[in-house]
């Protein structure tokens, strides 16, 4: 029995195995990361805190109590607090989600399955919305439809047509809606394109050969082929809509139009955490109910349809014919008006040196290159210059850089594990709770997070506040992607590859830094890339735990565009949205496949 | 040079029992095949072997070190096994240039530079490799890579060699040409050889012995050449041979003990004590084919004829029996025909109808050499 304990025999093979050793120690770090802070958040909602004395008489910190789930949905605040913002959270994501995905599909059918031209360019031009900054559209609205009966100067629709524009167009349910499918859509577009790549002409010269008419096939073949994805399409995109907060809190807070997300942000802004965190959860619960739904829909796992295969074989494709043009030029101002247009709005109006005034006169640098002068802007001096903003694009940089390279390496070794364990239920578990933060809306995810993280717990000092936080929430968040990432990497990698290293006498950590690594490194550095852009124009995610020591280019534009200083919030959301598009440029030109690129991109 | 010795080895799969209860001795320098079906578990014998599969029960010894027991629970990791293995892909890493493939065994073994650069040079000539030591795996043939592979293997001078179908991956050609070369290699080095196959004429020209497996079990250890003369049961005479064996489920005819009939046809095996059911195992070979009337011999139609370059197989049908033969150009037949048949009886073997165990008969010294 003595020889139990040797280095060589089976068990303390099992403990001393660093793959073994790594699986625990991640399994803890996830569970402490992920799961804890759900646990953590509904534990908050649920518990007397400090400052609920000044709520109600009734308050014992620390005991356990119903009171902020009541006052949420069940008092005379419910119908403000609860009620109003959910019906509008579900109409703004139904009619965007629709939108998105009427018109991301018709786009993906001409682009995959006819033969429009310039189908090349048009591509990434039609994925611009999406890569850049959400609410650089919500802002570009406002440039031209911003109404000054709400407040501040006039928009571009004003000074055209010499009227201002009716509310309903300038803010609530219209505008949010829009503007939200206007981003929305590429995504669509890229889930309903990887389905229609996936469908094998000789499927439909089958039935074409067994004498099926055209609608025949579209109707027996076609569709039932693609249903399941427009069915994924639309869930997964309505779950997005309902979690963001910038874009609505932007057109929508001016008229007191909230939904559930801005809510979120308003109620912490007033203090009145516990109410914030019920709402939280409640987001989290609409986005479990929509994956559920798309499960019990779709009858298979939601994640199926992220991993569309990415072969790019040629479909055979149906000739439009005289449509030819007229379709090409339709997409081409489509694509024009929402992917470019936004940008050159934003751009011209960060150049006004009184925001709303239309001339040439009025046209400035000011906001650019400006040194600090009272009479503009409080003083603030142009974003080239200010200190505050350069600040903030170093830690943009900083956040977006450690995060991609944490996320991408924990992902690989995450991949690794569920790859080489496969069957292994622990190895089954991480790979799950690694799924989950996918489920989080952004800015409920960021709720958790201040709750995890406002107070010191054990060892862990009280993380609020510090650059840790955002670079740990902003790894955690693109860990699904991460690790599907890896997982694709992993897979290509044959065993045999590692096992003539393990004959050849290297330790598992060899094996890794000179095998794989080096082998994964491709798809992980493309994975990399694109969380960098991905961290880099997040904002619901981290709003709600950003300090000024801490502020990032997003949250400075996002507070900017909040005092009304909107010449200086364009510029910075265009200069993360140049950014962010120069690195999509980048991936575009090394893909080597565009549909596993464009596969890769959702967040 | 190392022997190795297996007792009593099983590894299951869930239900599946992969390889069950294996035994086996393998002598310093010999270069054993391991032959059988896929799933036989030849491969999984291997691996056991490299230590890249952990059994559930048995030992195994390496050059008399006890590398992995279930009962002492030890385990010695693949790396400190001292042999070297090539794998079915190569396993060659595409990211290194061929020199790093090769160097990379030696660089974990920790060897100074300019020991294991002298070292390099010495196997990449050696292997003819020094031309493209620079390169990079894609931008070898098959031929080349399969090259590399050995001088990977080679350059830690391991005593025990682990090969797991190293040529399937080459054509045809090709193939023939590093059977010739691997076998060379093999004997120059001297190192302890278990190479695993499925493709018999392999295992038949390069082995010393082979072992052929079946459902996780062990069938036959052998020389080439007795266990093609001499299968021990009829799966091993069955699945050696191309083309197969004629099988003859037969039983005694009344009067005389050595004369047998499945109906259509009767066969003298030349032997007294064999049961009164059997089953008569005769290679195509040993068909004796003629156009005349001989005695003892009896007339078959010839139902095909496949000829193959230097030979011709044709079938050979009398009432339900059908039956191969090997001829060469001394006789023309064609289908249709009538042709006379003798068996050679030496060559015969006999087996039990019930285990298809090997009967006799007893062996003749002109049998096996």
């Amino acid at each position: 029995m003595d020889l139990a304990i040797r280095r060589d025999s089976p068990l303390m093979r099992l403990i001393l195995d660093p793959v073994n050793i790594l699986l625990m120690i991640l399994l803890g770090i996830l569970f402490y990361l992920v799961l804890w802070p759900f646990l953590e958040l509904v534990l908050h909602t649920i518990t007397w805190g400090d400052g609920d004395r000044r709520l109600s008489r009734d308050a014992v910190p620390g005991e356990y109590t119903w009171f902020h789930w009541l006052q949420v949905t069940a008092s005379p605040l419910s119908e403000r607090m609860l009620y109003l913002p959910l019906v509008n959270t579900l109409i703004t994501g139904v009619i965007s989600t629709v939108i998105a995905l009427i018109v991301g599909g018709g786009l993906a059918w001409c682009v995959i399955r006819s033969d429009m031209p310039g189908k090349g360019w048009l591509q990434p031009v039609l994925t611009l919305p999406y890569i850049v900054p959400s609410f650089a559209i919500a802002l570009a609205w406002e440039t031209v439809f911003r109404s000054p009966k709400v407040g501040g100067q006039p928009g571009l629709y004003q000074t055209v047509l010499g009227i201002p524009p009716p509310e309903w167009v300038s803010y609530g349910t219209f505008p949010i809606s829009i503007t939200l499918a206007m981003h929305y859509f590429p995504f669509a577009y890229l889930l309903v394109a990887g389905a229609l790549a996936t469908i094998d002409s000789q499927m439909e010269e089958g039935a074409l050969l067994s004498g099926a008419s055209r609608m025949m096939i579209l109707r027996r073949i076609t569709f039932p082929v693609v249903a399941p994805a427009f069915a994924a399409a639309f869930v997964l995109t309505f779950g997005k809509t309902i979690g963001q907060f910038a874009l609505p809190f932007l057109l929508g807070a001016p008229t007191q139009f909230h939904t559930i997300a801005t809510m979120v942000y308003a109620n912490l802004a007033l203090g009145l955490d516990s109410m914030a965190y019920v709402l939280a959860i409640l987001l989290i619960l609409m986005s479990l109910l929509a994956i559920w739904a798309s499960n019990k829909f779709v009858g298979n796992n939601a994640r199926r349809f992220e991993t569309i295969s990415g072969k790019g074989f040629r479909s055979r494709q149906v000739a439009l014919g005289g449509w030819r043009w007229p379709i090409f030029w339709s997409v081409a101002t489509f694509g024009f008006v929402v992917g470019i247009l936004p940008l050159i709005l934003l751009g011209y109006q960060s150049l006004m040196l009184i925001d709303g005034f239309f001339n040439l006169s009025n046209l400035t640098m000011h906001f650019w290159t400006g040194q600090s002068d009272p009479e503009i802007a409080m003083g603030e001096p142009g974003v080239l210059h200010n200190a505050n903003i350069l600040g903030a694009a170093w830690n943009t940089i900083e956040l977006a850089l450690f995060s991609a390279v944490i996320a991408s390496l924990i992902g690989l070794i995450i991949a690794y594990i569920v790859v080489r364990k496969d069957g292994n239920p622990l190895a089954r578990m991480l790979d799950q709770i690694a799924f989950i933060p996918f489920l989080f809306p952004t800015i409920a995810f960021g709720a958790m997070y201040l709750t995890m993280f406002a107070e010191a717990r054990g060892p862990i000092p009280a993380l609020y506040g510090t650059f840790t936080l955002l670079v740990l929430i902003s790894v955690v968040n693109r860990l699904p992607y991460s690790v599907k990432t890896g997982v694709t990497a992993v897979t290509q990698i044959g065993r045999e590859l590692e096992e003539a290293a393990e004959v050849a006498g290297a330790s598992w950590g060899r094996r890794f830094r000179k095998i794989i690594v080096p082998l994964a490194s491709s798809g992980v550095v493309t994975g990399m890339m694109v969380s960098f852009v991905g961290v880099m124009r997040e904002l619901s995610l981290i709003i709600l735990l950003i300090t000024p020591s801490t502020r990032v280019l997003m949250t400075v534009g996002f507070n900017y565009a909040e005092e009304g200083l909107t010449q200086l919030s364009n510029a910075l959301v265009l200069i993360v949205a140049m950014i962010t598009i120069a690195g999509e440029l980048i991936l575009w030109w090394a893909g080597k496949s565009k549909l596993v690129r464009l596969r890769e991109k959702h967040s | 040079m190392a022997s190795i010795e297996i007792e009593n080895l099983t590894k299951r799969y869930g239900a599946m029992t992969a390889l069950d209860n294996v035994s086996l001795k393998i002598e310093p320098g010999e270069f054993l095949v391991l032959l059988g079906p896929s799933g036989c578990g030849k491969t999984t014998l291997l691996r056991c072997l490299a230590g890249l599969e952990t059994p559930d029960e048995g030992e195994i010894y390496m050059d008399g070190e006890l590398v992995f027991s279930s009962k002492l629970k030890r385990i010695v990791p693949p790396g400190k096994r001292n042999l070297g293995m090539v794998f079915q892909s190569y396993a060659l890493w595409p990211h290194m240039t061929v020199r790093d493939n090769v160097k990379f065994g030696l660089d974990v073994l920790d060897i100074s530079e300019s020991d294991s650069n002298g070292r390099l040079d010495q196997v990449l000539k050696d292997l003819g490799m020094s031309d493209l030591q620079n390169r990079y795996p894609s931008e070898l043939s098959g031929g080349q890579q399969q090259r590399v592979a050995l001088a990977r293997l080679l350059a830690t001078k391991p005593p025990m060699f682990l090969m797991d179908e190293p040529l399937s991956n080459l054509d045809a050609r090709l193939r023939m040409d590093m059977r010739v070369e691997l076998k060379k290699f093999q004997a120059s080095t001297g190192s302890t050889t278990v190479y695993v196959t499925h493709d018999q004429t392999e295992a038949m020209t390069m082995s010393t012995r082979v072992v052929v497996m079946r459902d996780g079990q062990i069938q036959q250890v052998s020389p080439p050449s007795q266990l093609y003369k001499r299968p021990e049961n009829t799966f091993v005479a069955d699945f050696i041979g191309m083309p197969r064996i004629n099988l003859i489920p037969a039983n005694q005819s009344d009067g005389k003990n050595h004369l047998y009939s499945n109906g259509d046809i009767d066969i003298d095996i030349g032997w007294d004590e064999a049961p009164s059911s059997i089953v008569v195992g005769a290679r195509p070979e040993d068909l004796k084919i003629s156009k005349k009337e001989l005695k003892g011999s009896q007339s078959y139609e010839v139902s095909s004829v496949l000829p193959n370059g230097p030979e011709t197989i044709i079938q050979l049908t009398k009432g339900g029996t059908i039956l191969l033969a090997r001829i060469g150009h001394e006789i023309d037949v064609h289908e249709g025909e009538k042709v006379t048949v003798q068996f050679d009886q030496k060559a015969l073997n006999v087996y039990d109808a019930k285990s298809g165990a090997l009967l006799g008969p007893p062996i003749d010294t002109d049998r096996t050499n």
